[in-house]
């Protein structure tokens, strides 16, 4: 999807120059973005970057200290009461109620989201479907697998059908297969027209689910735009990464000091580089890299992807 | 959402356990304990008393009437001269013998000192025990002067009576009432206090399953949820407190029923006692209200909780009655509990709505004050 068409899209979502303090720390320093309708925006930077408190702004669970939200043309404070009734919220950690069946839990949600009566059925029925638990609704959500249970949370903030549905890190401690189906839900959601907002530290699933990203780190979006658009600002740089042992602190001080290599970093098991001409500099490269002491067992050369822009804007590698 | 809270609660099995289970459990310890000396019981055997009976007031055939009605046990009193008690009752194997001087009624209505000549018999066993302190308990309440008014008030007899045998004595003698026709001003057995004490006790921490719950789904994440959806956070309070509230009337209303089934204590009309239930789950539920502003989590709480249901059931006598004078007599008089045991002891004697206002007032006053409380402290808990 192009900017172009974002343009003529309705604006769900409008967040304007946000800010939250904790003490002295500055977690969200004004961040600003929108989402229009059908489309999936994503937040994607590592922990502590600042995402789940964003989220709790936009909520409406904690006040903001600066800045504005607007959702469905109404603006969001911890006080509008009417204006979260568009919002499903995913939150982070599991908030399902241990003792009650998967079915109890939607119905509960769904009576406090304004659902009753025939409508209330339906789409608790419809949800079961979707998520893969008609055949388990009967049974206490305690006795359900981690998989299934993070499922279940994603199905009580479809239920009302909300204007904007927010998932926080949905795919955080999920076996493969789970996190397949999760991701599949929430591409299936975005054909219906629902505007998602997603968080998340993984930047496949970024790429993969979102129509726009803003790249977050420290409190700040660094970067925002289509994956292409985020690519371009690396400027054409390729990422390298080295799998090894030995001493890879020194290796890394080397390729530092290499000339045409823009960022280094990494830890013990591995190193993640962003050069320029990355074919044309592999062979010093592993050269140097050996020459301080690091033990190689692979070496690939990436085309630009978020990762590289993440390195390129932060210095920092995304993954955990 | 108090319908599914309901369910909740009563699915995770905890409100059964804490709110009746142990509750129940504890009574008949307690009752065992304290209980032990029951009318029919086997541990008393049948006892005789030979005594003299030369007073020339009332006084005198009063208190052998009531030692000879004393429901825990089967006492025969044969009067003889005051010179033969003592060689009466060791010639016969009687368990004890009493001399009563002359002067006796004309003594303890001037209020001089009195000397009651006792002789255990030669067979002295744990019924002699138990005479000795029944008289040794009536005359400290004859000579206090209460002979005409609540006589049978367990708490006001005398600390050292209600030391070991004395107090399993006095556990089931409500008879010793020796003046009638006072009724609404009538106080609970040992084991009526028992039961409505526990029950009050307990009552403390049913109600923290409401709005302490709170807390327990911060914790579990679904917090969030409610505080997202469109609802009122004050909603979202009410329906919690009006959870620990109905569980509160529940768990109570069960409690006063089996304890007064299992334990053969009755307290009286039924809709006067339900007016105090509803009374003290109130008072109770608006604590958790002020326990809620003061703690940071669910593990908190609890502790909170705790440390509120043991000080208020203590002081209010739910494990034993308690006496205190001055200025701790009125703070011990506010106390809901303590208000709540002095209700159903009125309702017991047969009081009416009339009888049980003040404490109802008490109750009902401690709820708006401690409501009204938390609204006024810095919230350090769920933001409400
Ligand atoms: N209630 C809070 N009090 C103090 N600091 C907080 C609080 N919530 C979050 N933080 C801090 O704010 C920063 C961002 O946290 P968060 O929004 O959870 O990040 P993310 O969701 O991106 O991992 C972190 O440094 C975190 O420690
Ligand atoms: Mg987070």
């Amino acid at each position: 999807m192009t900017a172009d068409v974002q343009t003529h899209r309705a604006q769900v979502l409008g967040v304007k120059g946000l800010v939250k303090h904790y003490g002295a720390h500055t977690v969200v320093d004004d961040v600003s973005f929108h989402i229009g309708a059908g489309e999936t925006y994503g937040l994607l930077g590592p922990n502590g970057a600042g995402k789940t408190t964003i989220i709790s702004m936009v909520s409406g669970l904690i006040p903001a200290d600066a800045g504005s939200i607007e959702l469905a043309g109404s603006a969001m404070t911890p006080a509008s009461t009417r204006v979260k009734g568009h919002i499903g919220l995913v939150p982070q950690e599991l908030a399902i109620y241990p003792d009650l069946t998967a079915k109890e839990n939607l119905l509960f949600f769904g009576r406090l989201q304004g659902l009753h009566g025939k409508e209330l059925k339906h789409r608790t029925g419809d949800v079961l479907e979707l998520i893969g638990l008609a055949d388990r609704a009967g049974e206490q959500t305690k006795k359900f697998s981690g998989g299934m249970k993070r499922r279940l949370n994603i199905g009580i903030g479809l239920l009302h059908r909300p204007t904007l549905l927010i998932l926080d890190e949905p795919t955080v401690g999920v076996d493969p297969q789970s996190r397949n189906s999760i991701l599949e839900s929430v591409e299936g959601l975005a054909t219906e027209g629902m505007a998602v907002l997603y968080t998340t530290h993984y930047m496949e699933e970024a790429e993969r689910l979102c129509d726009r990203i803003a790249i977050i780190d420290e409190g700040r979006i660094q970067a925002e735009g289509t994956r292409g658009e985020l690519v371009e600002l690396t400027g054409g740089v390729d990422r390298i990464d080295l799998h090894g042992s030995g001493n890879t602190g020194a290796a890394a001080t080397a390729l530092r000091r290499l000339p045409g290599v823009q960022h280094v970093d990494g830890d013990a098991s591995g190193l993640t580089l962003t050069v320029h001409n990355g074919p044309g500099l592999l062979a010093p490269i592993v050269a140097e890299a050996g020459g301080a002491g690091m033990a190689l067992s692979s070496v690939e050369i990436v085309r630009p992807d978020l990762e590289s822009v993440f390195l390129h804007l932060t210095g920092k590698a995304l993954r955990d | 959402m108090v319908a599914n809270d309901l369910r909740q609660r009563i699915r995770d099995k905890s409100v059964v356990i804490f709110s009746l289970l142990v509750p129940l459990a504890l009574m008949a310890v307690l009752n065992l304990s304290f209980g032990g000396f029951d009318s029919g019981s086997a541990t008393l055997k049948p006892a005789v008393v030979i005594a003299s009976s030369e007073d020339s007031g009332q006084l005198g055939d009063a208190l052998l009437e009531a030692v000879e009605s004393l429901p825990i046990m089967d006492v025969t009193v044969r009067k003889v001269a005051a010179g033969d008690v003592s060689r009466e009752t060791k010639a016969t194997g009687a368990d004890l013998g009493i001399i009563l001087p002359a002067e006796f009624t004309a003594a303890v209505t001037s209020g001089q000192a009195l000397s009651v000549q006792v002789v255990e018999g030669d067979s002295a066993g744990l019924e002699t025990d138990v005479l000795i302190s029944v008289v040794d308990g009536l005359l400290e309440q004859f000579s206090a002067g209460t002979v005409t008014a609540e006589a049978g008030n367990i708490a006001g007899l005398p600390h050292d009576v209600l030391g070991g045998l004395a107090q399993q004595a006095a556990a089931g003698t409500p008879a010793l009432t020796l003046s009638e026709g006072q009724a609404s001003a009538g106080q609970l057995s040992l084991k009526g206090t028992l039961v409505a004490g526990q029950a009050g006790l307990f009552l403390l921490f049913t109600v923290g399953f409401g709005v302490l719950g709170l807390l327990a789904e911060r914790e579990e994440g679904t917090l969030s949820r409610l505080q997202a959806a469109p609802v009122t956070p004050g909603t979202i309070i009410s329906a919690k407190a009006l959870v620990g509230f109905i569980l509160g009337v529940v768990a109570t209303t069960v409690l006063l029923t089996a304890g007064s089934v299992l334990f053969g204590v009755s307290f009286g009309s039924p809709a006067v006692v339900a007016l105090l239930v509803l009374a003290v789950a109130a008072a109770a539920t608006s604590l958790t209200f002020i326990v809620a502003r003061l703690v940071r989590s669910a593990e908190q709480a609890n502790i909170a909780q705790s440390i509120v249901a043991m000080l208020l059931g203590i002081a209010g006598g739910a494990f034993f009655p308690i006496e205190a004078s001055g200025f701790l007599a009125t703070l011990m008089d506010l106390n809901p509990i303590a208000a709540f045991i002095r209700g159903l002891g009125i309702t017991a004697g047969g009081g009416g709505i009339a009888d049980v206002a003040t404490p109802l007032a008490i109750m009902l006053g401690f709820a708006a004050v401690s409501t009204l409380a938390s609204r006024l402290l810095p919230d350090r808990g769920v933001r409400a």
